[in-house]
């Protein structure tokens, strides 16, 4: 079992190019293995703000869960099921999204103590503060987790989320909305 | 004359009993028979040592004087009735023997005779031996100098039991597991092993007293490893190689593919940044694992080998725990042969002749000459 705190970079793009924000912000994560169930939840709270160019006025703060639950398949390779939740402040400022996930992740030691991971994961039933609804939902991970010494991990996470949500605004017809986000997560963990 | 006796003697072999074996003789008679027969005056030794046996002499001193009647005889080349005189001798003492490279031919063929002459049990030995009840036997080696039904038995304060019975002649080797018809070993306590052959009306009959006691069969100890063979390590460290660098391109490219693959065309090209902090970060972990020591993996082979060994070992673990259940229920035998008792002498002769018996006889002279 591992927990500590992780230092969060983020950028948001949405329903269109120049949409998009680039912010920082803190998190934490805990994991935990028995036997070949592993569990693994984090939570990060960023603060966006407009990038160059962007058509967006103001910023706002995203706080996003993250929960999976995963049972090994092999030596290298599990699947997993968890959700997602992520909440923008101000509440219509950015679309707040909930999905279940549902996929497979591959890792492996590449040295002692040092592990790399990648993760597909589908975004089943997303739903969207704003309404909508988004038949393909992906979301892609790169892990790393590196004993430093003793207890004490460093821990280091990427994350790419594309959600093709798909609205329908006022009756005018069905529009494209995607959400498109990209999350670094760069930590310390302690293992008990 | 005496000269012409003299050269004969020594001609033939005939020895003379030994002075050192006078020193026991109380009897006057007897003595100056012997003094005679060292003398090589053998018509004295005769008249003597006769005259003797019509005395009153020890057990010893009446095999003595039968002795030297033996040996006179002998080397008067009255054959017949050195065979008389021999048979006295080892009717009084049975285990008597005689050294073929120190007595004469003639007298040891007479020995010899003479003991194929009379029903004896000779040689009676029970060795000392220690077992485990029931898995075991304890040796028993008597001579009988005729074809006789030989009963053995064991008496003592536990009871009497038959050791054997059967028609022996010669060398008999007998095994005696020393239990009871239950099974059980026999009780613990002393006891006289009785060798009795019976032909016809003759009976003679031997013994050697033993002790047996009883005590508990050492128990074996686990074990923890067998002999010849050794655990292996359960993990092995795999050669140094690029591998680690290898993984962490794989994985950073498959991330990278993904998201290059997967980027929205309406919403552009995303930040790199993020990416390339932590596939940086995958990158360099692993190029520093590239160059640090592979760390051990597990080495299925020896894994096998060792639940292999591990469970051939409680195997017989399990094996030496039944075992030990049932030594601690066995009994370790010990018999130990006891000295005879002084004037308890393991032979009596029944007839003929009449009755003598005796226990230890001192040394039989030797004949002088045959040294």
């Amino acid at each position: 079992m591992t927990v500590g705190p992780q230092f969060v970079l983020a950028s948001y793009r949405e329903v269109a190019a120049g949409l998009r924000y680039q912010g920082t912000g803190l998190g934490g994560a805990v994991t935990a293995r028995y036997r070949k169930l592993s569990a693994e939840a984090g939570v990060v709270r960023v603060t966006l703000d407009p990038t160059t160019g962007s058509s967006a006025t103001s910023g706002f703060t995203a706080t996003e869960v993250n929960a999976w639950l995963a049972y090994d398949l092999a030596t290298y390779a599990s699947v997993e099921a968890g959700f997602i939740r992520r909440t923008a402040d101000p509440e219509f400022d950015a679309q707040s999204v909930g999905a279940v996930r549902i996929g497979a992740r591959s890792f492996y030691e590449i040295g002692p103590g040092a592990t790399v991971l990648f993760r597909a994961n589908y975004l089943a039933a997303p739903k969207f503060s704003g309404g909508g609804h988004a038949g393909f939902s992906i979301d892609l991970g790169l892990g790393l987790d590196v004993r430093l010494a003793g207890r004490l991990h460093g821990t280091a996470g990427y994350t790419f989320q594309r959600i093709n949500r798909k609205t329908n605004p006022g009756g005018t017809g069905e529009i494209d909305a995607p959400i498109q986000a990209t999350v670094a997560r760069v930590g310390l963990a302690v293992g008990f | 004359m005496t000269r012409h006796f003299r050269v004969l003697a020594l001609l033939v072999g005939v020895g003379a009993p030994a002075v050192a074996g006078a020193q026991a003789v109380q009897n006057a008679t007897l003595r100056r028979a012997q003094q005679a027969y060292d003398n090589l005056e053998y018509r004295q030794v005769v008249s003597l040592a006769q005259a003797a046996l019509r005395e009153r002499l020890t057990g010893a001193e009446r095999a003595r004087a039968y002795e030297l009647l033996g040996f006179t005889y002998g080397a008067l080349d009255s054959i017949l009735k050195a065979v008389d005189a021999f048979k006295q001798v080892v009717l009084i003492d049975p285990e008597r023997q005689l050294d073929p490279n120190r007595v004469s031919p003639k007298a040891y063929s007479a020995f010899d005779v003479a003991l194929r002459q009379v029903l004896l049990v000779r040689q009676l030995r029970v060795d000392s031996t220690s077992f485990v009840g029931g898995r075991g036997a304890v040796p028993i080696r008597f001579t009988v100098t005729q074809p006789a039904r030989v009963v053995t038995r064991a008496i003592g304060g536990g009871g009497s039991f038959v050791i054997d019975s059967g028609a022996w002649n010669g060398q008999v080797n007998l095994s005696w597991p020393a239990r009871l018809a239950s099974g059980d070993p026999i009780p613990a306590g002393n006891y006289t092993v009785v060798v009795e052959a019976r032909l016809g009306q003759n009976t003679f009959s031997a013994a050697q007293p033993i002790r047996v006691s009883h005590g508990s069969v050492d128990t074996l100890q686990s074990l923890t490893s067998l002999p010849g063979y050794q655990y292996l390590p359960e993990t092995e460290v795999p050669p140094q190689s690029w591998r680690p660098l290898g993984l962490a391109f794989l994985y950073t490219g498959g991330a990278l593919v993904g998201t290059l693959g997967l980027e929205s065309s309406s919403l552009g090209s995303s930040s790199k940044r993020e990416l390339a902090v932590v596939g940086g970060a995958a990158l360099v972990t692993g190029f520093v694992m590239t160059l640090r020591k592979p760390a051990p993996r597990p080495a299925a082979a020896n894994i096998l080998y060792n639940r292999l060994l591990r469970d051939q070992i409680a195997r017989r673990n399990q094996d030496i725990a039944k075992e030990n259940v049932t030594r601690r229920q066995q009994v370790q035998l010990t018999l130990v042969p006891l000295p005879k008792p002084g004037g308890a002498g393991p032979r009596c002769v029944a007839r003929p002749p009449p009755s003598r018996c005796s226990s230890w006889l001192p040394q039989p002279p030797r004949p002088r000459g045959w040294r």
